[in-house]
């Protein structure tokens, strides 16, 4: 077997592993294919400052990034996804790609860039992970990252302001999410009965946004509503995150089976939401961009007042 | 007040049919258009011929900067300004065209992931290719973006065009990469392939139906399978799959047999 391998990774809170979406990937996927890592949390150390997160230390390799760490794994003969179809393996990139574009924007948001969130949960969990005097500025220091990474890829022209794109990509992610609860349907995983990376790369993005203590969050009380996606969460937590011994999927039968029909009463109603949310931003950007010469060709409605004043005998 | 004059313009831009004078905006197409644009341009072309709507394709100099988002193309309908493909999909569809009605939710969900899987690696490495590789930025993509702005407009104009792509690549994790580094081209690649295990033996993506899916995919690899650049690699990448160009060969015959696509 190949030599040990280290995982450095920001800690675990809220019940989770790991608070830091691209570790909750990586963890996810090595308790899913089998591999074991040794994991060494960055919290309390210099590493948070000089190490890119997460990273896998595997002898003399050095592994950065989530897809990059999956592709090792695999190598390594760790491959979770070794019985799917060549046609899943390509849905599995298709949908890995949504998340990324979709998602990933809102989350950041509503961690790092959401007045609220930031003050009250984020900052203060990172500054509290971080050696003196390094929590001054770590938390600060990721937000304007994230801050970026939104402005950049989302913002538009060179006038790059946050509240214009807000609206936009709280609309993607509410969609994003129904897009991907309508593919989960009433199964435990993706593809089939046994998760893959797929799952991994999901129960990363939504297990933070699902137990994370936040303030004000629209994103996360509509993924509260979503119960299948919090179900799957909760399903890989319970097998394989718990500290005893994993229970079996198949020991379902304590929860509820959901009613397919309510589901996709539920989806159908979420579905009309974001449509109508996005019809609303689409006419507010509408009304800031149609130019002063095109004036829309509008019959005014003759105000009334001066009808019933035509219609009053001279 | 002004909510009911909103409401109102809603509702007669729903209303007025599609005219016959609408036209899409482009760079010019000789010398100055650079491939990821060309391939955005092509796919909304082949979207709305697939719709049955009529377009017609002007090149301005200036295209970019007329355009609401800043991005290529952009199409002038009635007194509407809309740019990008998935604001003209919407568009389109409030005007009662759609090509994805007859897709059950599941359906839906998947053709939107493959259209990311297309912006995320498809249109990334592009821009990547373009302007982040040295050789290329200076051999194509400066000399053409700049080339209707005389000197030293024409420079500064490109120069700051490069360095917002490498800004954004940056912020996604590339920054660093070289060509060299081959990741480029693996992603190219895998995205091919999986696109090409996805169509499979079928003639569109959703069996036989044209979506938007297919005008997207066809509008990228057309491009980039037509478009010279410094090396072939990028190219090659796509034509190892043999189903994607009897995909693009299909669609180019079925839906542009009237035009000539092919750019010197």
């Amino acid at each position: 077997m190949a030599a040990a391998m280290e995982l450095r990774c920001w800690g675990g809170d809220w019940g989770l592993p790991s608070v830091h979406t691209d570790s909750l990937v990586v963890l996810a996927y090595a308790k899913f294919s089998g591999a074991k890592l040794s994991v060494s949390p960055v919290d309390w150390t210099w590493k948070t400052l000089t190490a890119s997160v997460p990273e896998l230390v595997c002898g003399d390799t050095v592994v950065q990034e989530p897809t990059q760490i999956l592709n090792f794994l695999r190598k390594q003969r760790f491959n979770a996804d070794y019985e799917l179809t060549a046609r899943q393996g390509a849905d599995t990139m298709a949908y890995i790609a949504l998340l990324e574009e979709k998602l990933r924007p809102a989350l950041l948001h509503t961690f790092w860039v959401d007045a609220e969130n930031y003050s009250n949960l984020t900052r203060p969990w990172f500054a509290s992970r971080s050696p003196f005097p390094l929590n001054f500025f770590i938390p600060s220091r990721l937000a304007n990252v994230a801050l970026t990474r939104i402005l950049v890829t989302r913002g538009e022209g060179l006038l790059h302001r946050i509240s214009e794109v807000e609206g936009k990509i709280y609309s993607d992610a509410k969609e994003c999410l129904n897009l991907l609860s309508y593919r989960l349907g009433t199964a435990d995983y993706f593809f089939d009965n046994s998760p893959t990376s797929l799952d991994a790369f999901a129960f990363g993005f939504l297990a933070p946004l699902h137990k994370a203590d936040l303030a004000s969050s629209p994103l996360q009380s509509h993924l509260r509503q979503l119960d299948n996606l919090t179900r799957f969460c909760d399903n890989i937590l319970a097998a394989h995150f718990s500290p005893d011994k994993p229970r079996k999927i198949a020991a379902r039968s304590g929860l509820l089976p959901p009613v397919q029909e309510t589901m996709d009463a539920n989806l159908q109603k979420l579905t009309q939401l974001v449509n109508k949310e996005s019809n609303l931003i689409e006419k507010m950007d509408d009304n800031l961009r149609s130019s002063p010469q095109h004036k829309p060709h509008r019959t005014e409605p003759k105000p009334s007042l001066s009808s019933s004043k035509n219609s009053t005998p001279a | 007040q002004f909510l009911l004059a909103d409401r109102f313009h809603l509702k007669s831009t729903a209303a007025e049919p599609w005219p016959e004078n609408a036209t899409l905006y482009q760079p010019l197409m000789d010398d100055q258009i650079l491939l990821s644009d060309h391939a955005s341009s092509l796919s909304v072309q082949a979207y709305l011929r697939m719709c049955g709507l009529p377009i017609q394709v002007v090149c301005r100099y200036n295209a970019e900067y007329m355009s609401p988002s800043g991005k290529i193309p952009f199409i002038h309908v009635g007194n509407q300004v809309v740019s990008e493909l998935g604001p003209v999909v919407q568009f389109t569809k409030a005007k009662g065209h759609s090509l994805s009605d007859s897709l059950d939710d599941v359906q839906r969900a998947e053709m939107k992931a493959y259209m990311e899987l297309v912006y995320n690696m498809l249109l990334t490495s592009e821009l990547f290719v373009q302007w982040c590789d040295d050789a290329t930025a200076g051999e194509i993509s400066r000399p053409r973006y700049s080339s209707p702005y005389s000197w030293p407009l024409g420079n500064i104009l490109a120069y700051q065009k490069q360095w917002e792509v490498r800004r954004k690549m940056n912020a996604i994790g590339w920054g660093g990469k070289t060509l060299e580094q081959v990741q480029v081209y693996e992603d190219v690649n895998q995205c091919c392939q999986a696109l090409s295990q996805r169509l499979g033996t079928q003639p569109y993506f959703f069996n036989k139906q044209a979506t938007e899916l297919d005008a997207l995919v066809f509008g990228h690899l057309f491009t980039i399978l037509t478009t010279r650049l410094t090396s072939t690699e990028l190219a090659e990448r796509v034509k190892s799959y043999s189903n994607l160009l009897s995909f693009c060969r299909r669609i180019e015959q079925t839906y542009f047999e009237d035009k000539k696509l092919m750019k010197d």
